[in-house]
């Protein structure tokens, strides 16, 4: 355990010294949002600005985005070869993978809530006001699962690259299916009939009904989607992890 | 000596490629064992599976008398690798990295300390100890990558090419370091292409060439195995008057080569027949200015074995 403790120290340290992670994580967020808004500005009937729209659209998209930082510090070139000592040590290879999802979904949780409050004081935008916490709630498992995702694609895969630009892919056909950058409902019924299929969506929806309609009707089930995959997803890091990987 | 590692008919492929073909070798405790051999030869291969960072095909590896699948934790625990790339944290001091990975052997609090502060100094990094290790040479980066893999005092330390890419200087200082591991009773296991290094630091030497072992033992007796000839090589003036064939009527004389002031003579090893060679000279009216014996190098045994110089 204190071996895990050191390496998960040391993983939260390199992402939290990483400009780049953080820029991707806070400020191209925040660029987005404004973007985004100003760009479908008067598109979006009150109490919906297109400012809330986009902040929680986005913060969904953010979150499946923070997949990068996990696979950044599991695989980025310049780390990979110290992790290599790791490997070299007594700790156990689930240490390893466990300590870079750890680390990374603490570093991506603390950044996107930080960008959220932030927007929330500043921008004035509705995050579900009494019921933020219900938010930040539900944002837990949707930052854990993104995280182990980028760790399986990396164990998968085997290399960052690969994982780096699948992940990429994968999430920016959800990202259009699910309507994080314009509604694909008003696109007609075929459109608003595969945007289903996004997982993004459910998130979506699941964060516009606890906001705008204060219900909590989606938020378990999307609760415990989010843990079951996470679940999955470690398996599957534990199954495909092969310490070889990091020879070459 | 005891026998601390054993490896017996050591197998690994990478798809189609045999690169292991059932290698089996021992490791004494206390000695510094060298494998030398070309790229491509499988030492690195070797290290990486008895480092368990690779998995083996086929085979065994004893550690301690016990297979290491059976006590992974405990093997690794005594284990030092000094991988061939420069595995440490640039970002930061040398000092954390040390730090660093000697906690994740369990060290902590003074202990840790007083192992990280040996470590350093055992380097030569103590003066460069808050120093990011971005600012560092070559040569200072390899230093500290040994000082990371016996922080913790391990009982077996496997070096693969430590010295790749460093200056004269640094590499000497590395070699000392391995004799001084040597010294405190840590068994070494060092993989190189770079005679020298094997010529000043071995006690044993195996030599692989395409995944197979094809000579081991020490440098002294792997020399001894391929010479049959010795070689004199005589300065002399007034060469002109020597007859080349008289010197072969002397027992063992294979061939007689003269160039440029100096006989070459090459005779079976066996036959002590020097002072027949001089007398004949001097009768000749041949002055002798120097006469030297050569010794087979490591080189030379490697070019017998293989038909190939070390780095072709």
């Amino acid at each position: 355990m204190y071996s895990f403790a050191q390496i998960f120290k040391m993983d939260l340290s390199n992402n939290s010294k990483n400009v780049v992670l953080i820029g991707l994580n806070t400020v191209f967020f925040i660029l987005m949002v404004l973007i985004f808004g100003f760009l479908s500005e008067g598109v979006y009937a009150d109490p919906m600005t297109s400012y809330n729209y986009y902040g929680v659209s986005l913060l969904v998209f953010t979150i499946f985005n923070g997949a990068m930082t996990a696979t950044n510090s599991f695989m980025e070139r310049d780390i990979k070869k110290p992790n290599l000592r790791i490997i070299h040590s007594p700790v156990g290879k689930s240490a390893i993978y466990f300590s870079k999802i750890l680390a990374s979904f603490i570093f991506n949780y603390v950044c996107h809530l930080l960008v959220v409050v932030l927007m929330m004081l500043t921008m004035n935008l509705n995050f579900g006001g009494h019921l933020f916490g219900y938010i930040m709630l539900l944002m837990l498992p949707l930052e854990f699962v993104s995280s182990a995702l980028g760790v399986f694609f990396c164990c998968f895969f085997r290399t960052e690259e690969m994982a780096s630009t699948l992940i990429s892919n994968v999430l920016s056909i959800f990202a259009l299916l699910g309507g994080i950058f314009f509604s694909l409902e008003s696109m007609g019924p075929s459109l608003a009939w595969i945007s289903k299929f996004s997982p993004m969506k459910w998130i979506m929806d699941a964060c516009f009904t606890i906001i705008f309609d204060g219900s909590l009707s989606m938020l378990w089930p999307v609760f415990w989607l989010s843990i079951v995959a996470s679940i999955l997803l470690i398996y599957g890091c534990e199954k495909c992890f092969r310490t070889e990987d990091y020879l070459c | 000596m005891t026998k601390l590692l054993e490896v017996k008919q050591l197998k690994k492929s990478f798809k189609e490629k045999e690169v292991l073909k059932g290698i089996s070798f021992g490791v004494e405790q206390g000695e510094v064992l060298c494998f030398l051999g070309p790229n491509g030869a499988g030492k690195s291969t070797t290290i990486n599976i008895l480092t368990s960072s690779l998995q083996k095909d086929h085979g065994e590896i004893q550690y301690e008398g016990q297979p290491i699948e059976a006590r992974l934790r405990s093997y690794k625990q005594q284990l030092g690798v000094v991988p061939q790339e420069i595995a440490l944290y640039e970002q930061l001091s040398a000092e954390r990295n040390v730090r660093f990975f000697a906690s994740l052997y369990g060290l902590r609090g003074k202990q840790l300390s007083k192992a990280v502060e040996e470590a350093l100094e055992f380097a030569g990094l103590v003066d460069r100890r808050k120093d990011k290790v971005k600012t560092f040479s070559g040569g200072m980066k390899r230093r500290l990558n040994i000082a990371c893999a016996i922080a913790h005092s391990p009982k077996l330390v496997i070096m693969d090419e430590p010295t790749v890419g460093i200056d004269p200087q640094s590499r000497n200082h590395i070699l000392d370091t391995i004799k001084q591991l040597r010294n405190k009773g840590m068994t070494v296991i060092y993989t190189t292409h770079y005679m020298e290094e094997v010529e000043a630091i071995s006690s044993r030497i195996i030599i692989m060439d395409h995944g197979a072992i094809i000579a081991e033992g020490t440098k002294e007796s792997l020399k001894e195995s391929i010479q049959h000839e010795k070689s004199y090589y005589i300065e002399a003036e007034n060469i002109q008057n020597l007859n080349e064939a008289a010197l072969y009527h002397i027992e063992g004389v294979k061939s007689v080569q003269i160039e440029e002031g100096c006989i070459k003579i090459v005779t079976l090893r066996d036959v002590e027949n020097l002072d027949r060679i001089i007398t004949l000279l001097v009768d000749q009216q041949v002055r002798i200015v120097n006469i030297a014996s050569k010794i087979a190098s490591l080189e030379t045994v490697f070019l017998k074995l293989t038909g190939r110089k070390l780095r072709d």
